[in-house]
C-alpha cells in the first residue's frame, strides 16, 4: 500500500505540468551554469598560468636585490575547478597579493575589480540555483500536499478506505522528495558528464569526493525545503494559505536571516576598520624607517669612513643587522595588529556564522563553499599562508640585498638569482578538515528536516480532512 | 449493515451538530437524509469513516464500531462525495486503478476498469482521458465506479447528485439501483427531495443534528412528503 502511494505521488507530479516547467527550467539553469563555470575556471586558469610566468620573468629582469626586495613577488591564488560547482566568494576577493619587504601582503585584483558588470549581475552556479530556485520549485511542489488533497476531495476518499494515515503521510513524503529530486538529479548527473567531457578539465578523487559531499547537502536542502511545505501544509486548510505562508518562510530564510544575521553580529561585535589598522602600522613604518636613519647617521659618527674594505664589510654587516632587525619589529608588529585584528575579525564573523545558520539557506551556501573550497574558510588560509610566507621572504630578500650593496661605489650591482628564493607553497585544505567545518551545516538542515517532517507527521495525524 | 447508536456530536465551539442519533439501513436498502445545511447529514457520514470522533454513541458498521476499529470499519465501506475531482493529471482508468488498490482490489487489469466504467455510463473514449477535462456528471460516474469496485456491502454519498443535470442524476439514481438490486446497504444525505422519493427506501428529515422525522417508503408514497419536508425546513430556520 505504501508503494501504492508513493508511485501515485510520483506519477500526479510527473504528470503534472508543474512538473514539466521545472524540469526544464532545471536542465537549463544547471547546465548553464557548469558551462560557465568551466568557462570560468579554464579562464582564470589561464590568467593564473599567465601571472605565474609574468612574475618570475619580472623577478629574474630586476637590476639588483634592491630593487627586487622592494617590489616584492606576486602570489597567485590558484583556481579550483570546483569553482565550477560552486563559485564562493572567489570572484569577490583578491587573486595576487604582493610580498615584499615593507607592506603586509593583501589580496587584490579581484575577478569584479577587472570586471564590474560580474558584480552587477552575480554569479549563476549550484549552489546559487539550489538554495533559490529549487527551494523555491520544492514549495511550489509541496504547498498544496495535504491542503490541495483536501481541497479536491481526493484525502477523504482516499481515507476512506484501510489506509492508516501515517502510511499515507510518510508515502505522499517519500514520493514527493523522490518527484523533486528528479530535477536536480538527472540534470547535475549530465553536468557532470559535460564536465568530464572538457579534455583539460579533470578531478582528483578527492575532488570527487568533495562534489558528492557538496551535492548531498543539496539533497538535505531541498529535504528541508519539502518538509516546510509538507509541514505547513498539513497546518492549513486551504492551499492558498499554505502557499503565502511558505513564500513568507522563503523569503525569510533565503534572503532575510542571512543578510540580519551579518548585521546582527557587526552590532555585537564591532571591529576598526581596515583603514584604521593600515593608518596604524603605516604609523609604526614611519617610526622604525625614521630612528634606522638615526641608528645610521649615529654608525657614521661613531665609525668615521676610511674606504677600506674593512670598514666596507663592517659597514655592509651593520646594515644587514639593522635591516634585518627593522624589518623583523616592523613584521612584528604588523603581525601583532593582525592577530588582533584578525582575532576580533574572527570572532564577529563566527557570531554571524552562527546566527545566520538559523536559516537553511546560509548553512547551504556556507557548506557547499567550505567543500568547494571556494569559500572564506579557505581564502583565509591562503592569506595566512602569505603572511606566513612574508617573513620567510623578507629574510631571504634582506640577506641577499645587504650582501649585494655596492658599498664601493663601482656601479656594479650583482642580478638577482631566484633560483634559491624560497617559494610559497600552499595545500588546499584537507577533506575531513572541510567536511568537520561543514558539519554543523549539516547537522543544522539534518535537524530542520526532521523537526519540520516531525511537525506535518503528527499534525497529518490529527488533520481535520472534512 | 449500517447503525448508530445515540450517536452525537458537539464541536470544540460548543456547537452541537449531532444529537442522539439512531437510525438503521439494512442490506439492500436506501436510506436518503434529509435536511438543510448544518442539520447533521454530513457529519453522520464523517461519523461513519471517523474522519471525526463521536462525542458519544456509536455508529456501527456491519456491527463494527467506527470510532474503535476505524480501519476495520473501512474494508466494509465505500466512500461517493459530494464534488470529488479526482487526480486531474490522471486519466479515469489511472484514477481508478490506485483507489482501486487503496481498497484492496489490487488485480483488476485494463479491461476490467473498462468494464466497471461501461457499467456506469462513461464512453469509451473517456477511459484514457485525463479527469482533469471531465464534466462534473462524468467525475461522479468515475467517482461510483470507485465504490462499486471496491464491492463494500455499505456505500455512504454525500450530496451524490447536487450539480448534476437532470440526465445525469437520472442515469446516477439508476445506478444506485442497481447496486440496491445487489443487497448494498446505501446511505445518502441530500438536498434534492425529487431524487429521495425516487429511489429511497427510508427517508430521514433531520433538523438540527436531530432525525425529526422518519419515513418508510409506503409511508412517504401516501404523505406529500414535499409539504412536510418544507415544514420542517421552514420551523428549522
Amino acid at each position: 500500500m505504501l508503494r501504492d502511494i508513493v508511485m501515485k505521488e510520483i506519477l500526479d507530479i510527473i504528470h503534472s505540468p508543474k512538473f514539466v516547467f521545472t524540469f526544464l527550467l532545471c536542465t537549463v539553469l544547471i547546465l548553464l551554469s557548469v558551462y560557465t563555470g568551466i568557462d570560468n575556471y579554464r579562464s582564470e586558469l589561464r590568467e593564473y598560468n599567465a601571472a605565474v610566468v609574468l612574475n618570475r620573468k619580472n623577478l629574474e629582469n630586476q637590476q639588483n636585490y634592491t630593487t627586487l626586495a622592494g617590489i616584492g613577488t606576486k602570489i597567485n591564488k590558484q583556481p579550483t575547478v570546483l569553482s565550477a560547482v560552486t563559485t564562493g566568494i572567489q570572484k569577490a576577493v583578491g587573486r595576487q597579493a604582493t610580498v615584499n619587504i615593507a607592506y603586509d601582503p593583501s589580496l587584490v585584483d579581484s575577478k569584479y575589480d577587472s570586471n564590474p558588470v560580474l558584480a552587477v549581475f552575480g554569479e549563476l552556479d549550484l549552489t546559487l540555483i539550489v538554495r533559490v530556485v529549487l527551494s523555491l520549485l520544492a514549495i511550489l511542489f509541496t504547498y498544496d500536499a495535504i491542503s490541495g488533497e483536501r481541497e479536491r476531495g481526493t484525502l477523504k476518499l482516499s481515507l476512506s478506505n484501510r489506509i492508516p494515515r501515517d502510511r499515507m503521510i510518510l508515502g505522499k513524503a517519500l514520493g514527493g522528495l523522490a518527484s523533486l529530486l528528479v530535477p536536480l538529479v538527472i540534470p547535475f548527473v549530465i553536468g557532470l558528464i559535460m564536465l568530464m567531457l572538457y579534455p583539460d578539465i579533470s578531478f582528483t578523487g578527492d575532488e570527487w569526493l568533495r562534489i558528492g559531499f557538496i551535492f548531498l547537502l543539496f539533497l538535505l536542502y531541498l529535504s528541508l525545503f519539502f518538509s516546510l511545505g509538507l509541514m505547513v501544509s498539513s497546518f492549513t486548510r486551504r492551499s492558498s494559505s499554505s502557499l503565502f505562508i511558505l513564500l513568507f518562510a522563503w523569503v525569510v530564510f533565503v534572503f532575510v536571516v542571512p543578510k540580519t544575521a551579518v548585521i546582527l553580529a557587526g552590532q555585537i561585535n564591532p571591529i576598526p576598520s581596515v583603514h584604521e589598522v593600515t593608518a596604524q602600522k603605516e604609523a609604526f613604518l614611519q617610526e622604525i624607517q625614521g630612528s634606522a636613519r638615526q641608528e645610521v647617521l649615529d654608525w657614521r659618527g661613531e665609525n668615521p669612513s676610511d674606504n677600506t674594505p674593512e670598514y666596507q664589510e663592517r659597514f655592509r654587516a651593520f646594515l644587514e643587522d639593522l635591516q634585518q632587525r627593522a624589518t623583523s619589529s616592523i613584521d612584528e608588529r604588523n603581525a601583532g595588529l593582525e592577530v588582533d585584528y584578525q582575532a576580533k575579525r574572527r570572532k564577529q564573523q563566527t557570531l554571524a556564522l552562527y546566527l545566520s545558520r538559523l536559516s537553511p539557506a546560509s548553512a547551504l551556501t556556507v557548506g557547499a563553499e567550505n567543500l568547494g573550497l571556494t569559500g572564506v574558510r579557505e581564502h583565509e588560509r591562503f592569506l595566512n599562508s602569505i603572511k606566513q610566507y612574508k617573513p620567510v621572504f623578507t629574510k631571504w630578500a634582506n640577506t641577499k640585498m645587504m650582501q649585494s650593496l655596492d658599498l664601493g661605489n663601482t656601479g656594479e650591482q650583482e642580478k638577482p638569482d631566484i633560483s634559491d628564493m624560497p617559494r610559497h607553497e600552499f595545500e588546499p585544505e584537507k577533506l575531513s578538515e572541510s567536511l568537520a567545518a561543514a558539519l554543523p551545516d549539516y547537522l543544522v538542515m539534518a535537524l530542520m528536516t526532521i523537526v519540520f517532517f516531525m511537525a506535518a507527521y503528527v499534525s497529518f495525524l490529527r488533520y481535520d480532512v472534512r | 449493515m449500517l447503525q448508530t447508536i445515540d450517536l452525537t456530536k458537539r464541536y470544540e465551539d460548543d456547537t452541537l451538530a449531532l444529537d442522539c442519533l439512531n437510525l438503521e439501513v439494512k442490506e439492500g436498502e436506501i436510506f436518503c437524509l434529509l435536511g438543510a445545511n448544518g442539520a447533521g447529514k454530513t457529519t453522520t457520514i464523517n461519523l461513519f469513516f471517523n474522519f471525526i470522533q463521536p462525542t458519544s454513541g456509536k455508529a456501527l458498521v456491519n456491527g463494527i464500531d467506527a470510532a474503535e476499529k476505524p480501519l476495520d470499519a473501512k474494508d466494509h465501506l465505500s466512500f461517493v462525495s459530494e464534488n470529488v475531482m479526482l487526480y486531474g493529471n490522471f486519466t479515469a482508468r489511472q484514477n481508478l486503478d490506485y483507489f482501486s488498490r487503496l481498497g484492496g482490489r489490487r488485480n483488476l487489469k485494463k479491461d476490467d476498469y473498462y468494464h466497471y466504467m461501461s457499467m456506469v455510463g462513461l464512453s469509451d473514449d473517456s477511459f484514457e482521458k485525463k479527469v482533469g477535462s471531465f464534466s462534473k456528471g462524468m467525475r461522479q460516474k468515475l467517482g461510483i465506479t470507485i465504490a462499486i469496485i471496491k464491492d463494500a456491502g455499505n456505500i455512504l454519498l454525500d450530496e451524490p447528485t447536487s450539480g448534476l443535470d437532470p440526465r445525469a442524476a437520472a442515469e446516477f439514481i439508476a445506478i444506485l439501483r442497481d447496486l440496491r438490486e445487489r443487497g448494498k446497504s446505501i446511505l445518502m444525505s441530500t438536498h434534492d427531495i425529487f431524487r429521495a422519493k425516487e429511489i429511497a427506501d427510508y427517508v430521514g428529515i433531520m433538523k438540527k443534528g436531530r432525525l425529526a422525522m422518519v419515513r418508510s417508503r409506503e409511508e412517504f408514497l401516501g404523505d406529500d412528503l414535499e409539504a412536510v419536508y418544507l415544514d420542517y425546513m421552514q420551523s428549522a430556520s
